[in-house]
This record gives C-alpha cells, sequence and structure tokens, in this order.
C-alpha cells in the first residue's frame, strides 16, 4: 500500500535524515516519533508528495492520490473566510468524491458550527475539521501529524475511534511524541 | 591576451567615413557580437530550463543559469558599448530608441530572473521556479529581440549582417570579433556550469562528512514498544 | 473528464469569489488603487487637456499597477496563510490556475470598469472609437491576467513574494505596454493612428497564449 525505498531529505550541507526504508500494508500503523526538529513532520509531507525528496522513492500505489490520501497536520491552515462545511463541500469536489459534509461534521462533533467561518472556532475545532477533511475521500493511506495537539480528552478518543475504523480499510502513518497516541501503531519509526 | 590581440585586430579596419567620430565606429567590433552572442544565450537558456523541468536534474538548472549569466554579461556589455556609440552618433547617452529600449526590457527581464532565484531557500524550488519563468519569459524576450524594433522606426540599422551591408574589410573583422567572442563566452559558460555542479559536489561532500562525524537519523522500523503500564 | 475539470475550475473559482466578497480585499486594493491613481493624473493635469497618446499611456500604466496590486494574492495568500499544503492535497494544478486566473480576469474587468469611468470622469479623455476601446480593454485585461496570475503563482513560494510579484510581472508585461498603448490611443482618436484593431488583437493573443501554457507551468512547480 505505502513503499518508502531508501528515502533522504537534505537541506544545504546537513542531511535531516536518509537511507530511510519501510514498507505498510492494509492494517499496518506507523508511529513516528524523534525529537523536535527531528524531521517527522518533514518525512509526512515527503510521503504525502507535498515534499521533494533529496533521495530515494515514494510509492503510494494509488492511481490518484487525492482521493486515495488524506493528512491531516498541526501546522496545515484552514481558509480563514471558508464555513466548515464550505470546506467539506470544496475538498469533495475537487476531489471528485461525495462532500459528505453533514455526517462527517457529525462523526468529528461539529455540527452545531457548521455555519461558521473557521476564524471564528477554536484551536481544537479546526483539528477536528482536518480531521473529517483527512477522512473524507475513505483514503487508502491516512497520515496525521500530531493529531492529539490541541485536542481535549474526547477529541483524542476521537482520533483514537478515527485511526481505528481506518485501521480496517487501509495503512496509517502518525507522527506524535505523546505516549498515549503511540499506542495506536503496531510499527514504529524513530529519528 | 586574446582580447588584447583582439583590440589590435580591430585598429586594422580603415576609419568610418560617414560616421561623426570615424575612429570610434570600430565599437561596432564590439557591440554588434556582444548582442549577437546575448541573443543566442538568452534563447538557449529556455531549453535548458524546459530539460530541467522535464527531468529535475540539477545539471540542467545550473546550465540554464549559466547561460541566463553571459546572457546578463553580455547584455550589459552590449548596452555599455551601445551608451558610448549613442552618445557619440546620435547625441544622447540614451535615445529611447526602440531596439535600445527593448535591449533594457530583455535585461530587467534577466535580471528579474536572477531576483527570483535569490527569493528561494530551498534549491529545488529555486530551479523549478526559476525554469518555469524562463520558459514565461520566451514569448516577450523573442517579442523584444526580433518584432518590435522592426516595427517601431528605429535609429538602429537593422539589415546590416542580413544584406551583407559591411564592406569586406569590416566583414572579415567583425566574423573574426564575433567567432573570438563567442568562444569566450562558450568558455566562460562552461567554466560556470563546472563551477556550479563543483559547488554541489561539495555541499554533498560536506553534508557526507557532518552525516560521518555526526550520523544522520537513518531510522529502522520495529513494532512499537509501549512503556511500561506498572512503571 | 471534462465535466470533471468543469467542476474543480468552478469549485476553486467559488471559493476564491466567497473569499472575497467576505473579505473584499482584492476589490478594495485595485479599486482603491484605481482611484487614488486617476485622482493624481487629474491633479497632476489640472486646467489641461490631456493628448490621446498621453491618456493611452496613463490609462495603461494605471491599469497595469492595479492588476500588479491585487491579482498575485490569489497565489500568494495560499502560502501566507499556510493554506498551501491543503489546496495541494486537495486539487490538480491546472484546475487550480484555471479556476484562480478565471477569478483575475473577473476583478481585472471590473477594474477596468470602475477605472475607465473615473478617468472619462476625471481626467477629461473622450472615446473616439468606442468598439475599439472596449476590444482593447478586453485584450488587456485578458493578457494582464494571464502574465499577471502566471507571475503570482510562480513567486508564491518565495521569501519576500508580495514585492517579487511586481518585480518578476512588470518585465514581462513591458512588451505588452508597447501595443496596448498603440491600441488605445486608436481609440481615443490620436490623429494619424489607424491600426488599433490589430494591436489589440495582439492584446487578446498574448493573453490566450499566457493561458494556455501558464497552467503547465504552475502543474511543473506545484509539488516541487
Amino acid at each position: 500500500m505505502l513503499e518508502v525505498q531508501g528515502l533522504g531529505k537534505r537541506y544545504g550541507d546537513r542531511w535531516l535524515f536518509r537511507n530511510l526504508s519501510f514498507s505498510l500494508g492494509k492494517g499496518d500503523a506507523l508511529v513516528v516519533l524523534g525529537r523536535n526538529g527531528a524531521g517527522k513532520s518533514t518525512l509526512l509531507k515527503m510521503v504525502a508528495g507535498l515534499v521533494s525528496p533529496s533521495e530515494g522513492t515514494v510509492s503510494l500505489g494509488v492511481a490518484d492520490s487525492r482521493s486515495d490520501l488524506g493528512m491531516a497536520a498541526l501546522d496545515m491552515a484552514l481558509y480563514p473566510a471558508l464555513t466548515l462545511i464550505e470546506h467539506l463541500r470544496l475538498a469533495g469536489e475537487l476531489r471528485g468524491c461525495e462532500p459528505r459534509a453533514e455526517e462527517l461534521l457529525e462523526s468529528v462533533g461539529l455540527s452545531d458550527s457548521a455555519r461558521l467561518v473557521t476564524s471564528k472556532i477554536s484551536t481544537g475545532m479546526k483539528a477536528r475539521l482536518k480531521l473529517a477533511l483527512a477522512i473524507q475521500p475513505e483514503p487508502g493511506v491516512l497520515i496525521l501529524d500530531e493529531p492529539g495537539a490541541g485536542l481535549d480528552e474526547a477529541g483524542v478518543a476521537l482520533v483514537e475511534r478515527v485511526c481505528a475504523e481506518h485501521k480496517v480499510r487501509g495503512a496509517l502513518v502518525l507522527a506524535t511524541n505523546d505516549g498515549r497516541e503511540k499506542r495506536l501503531g503496531n510499527l514504529e519509526l524513530e529519528l | 591576451m586574446g582580447m588584447c590581440a583582439a583590440t589590435v585586430f580591430t585598429m586594422k579596419a580603415p576609419p568610418a567615413g560617414n560616421f561623426p567620430n570615424h575612429n570610434l565606429a570600430r565599437i561596432i567590433f564590439w557591440h554588434l557580437p556582444c548582442a549577437l552572442i546575448c541573443s543566442l544565450f538568452v534563447c538557449a537558456a529556455p531549453y535548458f530550463a524546459w530539460r530541467y523541468l522535464r527531468s529535475k536534474e540539477n545539471n540542467w538548472d545550473v546550465r540554464c543559469a549559466a547561460a541566463m549569466e553571459i546572457t546578463l554579461l553580455t547584455g550589459l556589455l552590449t548596452l555599455a558599448t551601445g551608451i558610448i556609440f549613442s552618445k557619440v552618433q546620435w547625441g544622447d547617452y540614451w535615445s529611447w530608441d526602440p531596439r535600445q529600449t527593448s535591449f533594457l526590457i530583455v535585461m530587467l527581464i534577466v535580471g528579474a530572473y536572477f531576483a527570483l532565484r535569490s527569493a528561494y531557500g530551498d534549491a529545488q524550488k529555486r530551479a523549478a521556479n526559476s525554469a518555469a519563468y524562463v520558459l514565461a519569459s520566451i514569448l516577450p524576450v523573442l517579442f523584444l529581440i526580433f518584432v518590435l524594433p522592426r516595427v517601431l522606426f528605429s535609429l538602429h540599422p537593422s539589415t546590416t549582417i542580413i544584406k551583407n551591408e559591411f564592406d569586406s574589410t569590416y566583414r572579415s573583422i567583425f566574423l573574426s570579433m564575433f567567432a573570438l567572442m563567442l568562444v569566450i563566452c562558450i568558455w566562460m559558460y562552461r567554466m560556470r556550469v563546472r563551477a556550479g555542479l563543483l559547488e554541489e559536489a561539495v555541499e554533498e561532500l560536506n553534508a557526507g562528512m557532518a552525516d560521518s562525524n555526526h550520523p544522520t537519523a537513518t531510522g529502522v522500523v520495529r513494532p512499537v514498544s509501549l512503556p511500561n503500564q506498572s512503571g | 473528464m471534462a465535466s470533471s475539470w468543469g467542476r474543480e475550475i468552478t469549485a476553486i473559482f467559488r471559493k476564491e469569489l466567497a473569499s472575497e466578497l467576505r473579505t473584499k480585499t482584492g476589490l478594495m486594493t485595485s479599486g482603491l488603487f484605481s482611484i487614488v491613481s486617476v485622482v493624481a493624473v487629474a491633479f497632476a493635469t489640472i486646467n489641461k487637456r490631456t493628448d490621446p497618446t498621453t491618456a493611452a499611456a496613463l490609462f495603461w500604466i494605471v491599469l497595469l499597477f492595479s492588476s500588479i496590486v491585487s491579482l498575485p494574492r490569489t497565489f500568494t495568500i495560499e502560502e501566507e496563510l499556510g493554506t498551501g499544503d491543503l489546496l495541494r492535497l486537495m486539487a490538480r494544478p491546472h484546475a487550480v490556475f484555471w479556476g484562480k486566473m478565471l477569478f483575475n480576469l473577473g476583478l481585472l474587468i471590473l477594474t477596468a470598469v470602475i477605472l475607465s469611468t473615473l478617468f472619462f470622469l476625471f481626467a477629461r479623455v473622450s472615446v473616439a472609437s468606442p468598439w475599439l476601446f472596449v476590444g482593447s480593454m478586453m485584450g488587456a485585461c485578458a493578457s494582464l491576467a494571464g502574465g499577471v496570475t502566471l507571475a503570482g503563482a510562480l513567486v508564491a513560494q518565495a521569501s519576500n513574494r508580495g514585492a517579487l510579484a511586481g518585480a518578476i510581472a512588470i518585465p514581462l508585461l513591458l512588451p505588452l505596454t508597447v501595443v496596448g498603448i498603440a491600441a488605445l490611443r486608436v481609440a481615443f482618436g490620436e490623429p494619424g493612428a489607424t491600426v488599433g484593431a490589430r494591436d489589440a488583437l495582439g492584446l487578446g493573443c498574448y493573453g490566450a497564449i499566457s493561458m494556455a501554457i501558464g497552467p503547465y507551468l504552475y502543474a511543473a512547480v506545484w509539488k516541487s
């Protein structure tokens, strides 16, 4: 499902990491660990195709990454002038999948805030919306970068539920420094 | 030494009688080859840019940047020699002649290319965006070099080479100077490409040495090791 | 497949329109810039009637700078807000470029209408050939929207992107200025100038070419 071969990223004369190789199949969940600045987010972005690798390859084994890959990251922003429901409708139209806006907002506990613009919602609510956007196309590969950051207990439970549901369908890559989130994986990679 | 010999060589040309300053007519041996070489390199750069965007191989970006550097150098020399000639022949340093002005705009486009490069810290983004800019500039550059000066009235003669209007001494000296300057520019271009590739190699070597002194994270995937629950 | 492209382009266009209608930043910027520029032109030529060539040059310069002030924003704002990654995950580059470019074209046409109205009111310029004026405005809007949108796309991920957009767009668009002014001076009734339609067509052709190659160049830098 996800094949990473000899992956490395170099910034100028400094390697962030190199020679990373792993392969994930259906039901696998890889937890990426490491201190701040170790390159966890960069690795996840490389897997998602947002950052070019300096060496190595990433094969997702999917025809269209828009509908087979979902990602939620702490540093990924939302459109401040669009409402929650407009985000999901936009994403559905661009990905060519059913928007399932009301259903997804209900599942992440945001149905009451559907018509609010994202500049007026809290960090935790933004994290929930990002989670909804990530799982919208029912992707084969789900990538989560610090998914529990900014979330309350109910939010953390939501992340655990989403991860558990996703593992039935595909592979999961999760970067975290949270001991509880580490339990969500069956494989770990320390940078 | 070659350039000194070339300068002496240009003195073999007789002073041009129909120019206000007969001796300064010899500036054509520097001005015209520079303009032609500048046009050659500015047209070669999009090819290198296209190759980079197709292959994403760094050596094509180095070639593209080197071609643009030679374009800038020869373009500035063209403008400098043109300004001197303009003052003597037409009475002003800058005559707002269409060819003079269009060449200045080409230099602004080349300058913008370097401004764009300097604004990107990441090497891959720098290479891709500047290559795309070079390709986007093909149409304006071709229009400025080949179309605009011929559409509007220009003080520059535009048929000197095409209609072979040089006298035989001027023609042979011009062709020799053009060949000599072309060889020098190609040599400079090759040196610049080699230097660019060496810079890249040195950076990679430094990264490799830093890696051996303080090993970079390589990471091994293993089953999750959970902390002891009781502890 | 064609309907999928249409749906994606429309989605991007609607997103830009919704953001613009709620923030009004782009229209406010270009509108205010147009008003200030026309007032400056009128003030500089107070009690004097501007000749057609000067009026055409001033009009073009104001339109060029209005476009540079407002149009690259559609791309640069994505990186400033940090939404670039979200967009790259969801969309295809051709759809993003076309959606944003069509939005920019609409914004620029609106700016041109405001600018023309103000110009005729304040700067006391008359139009000798209205159809040529409309034709050259359409050509100008198409070519500027194509060119400036592409420049915005190329600088979006650079540092100092706001100033850089103008620095790289202006040299690329300067050749258009020659053609655009040539068309407008005929429209404004410059004696002896006759072939404005050819220049207006030239502007339109440049616009068509930049719109055609722009998406491919943007796709090449989309995930670099």
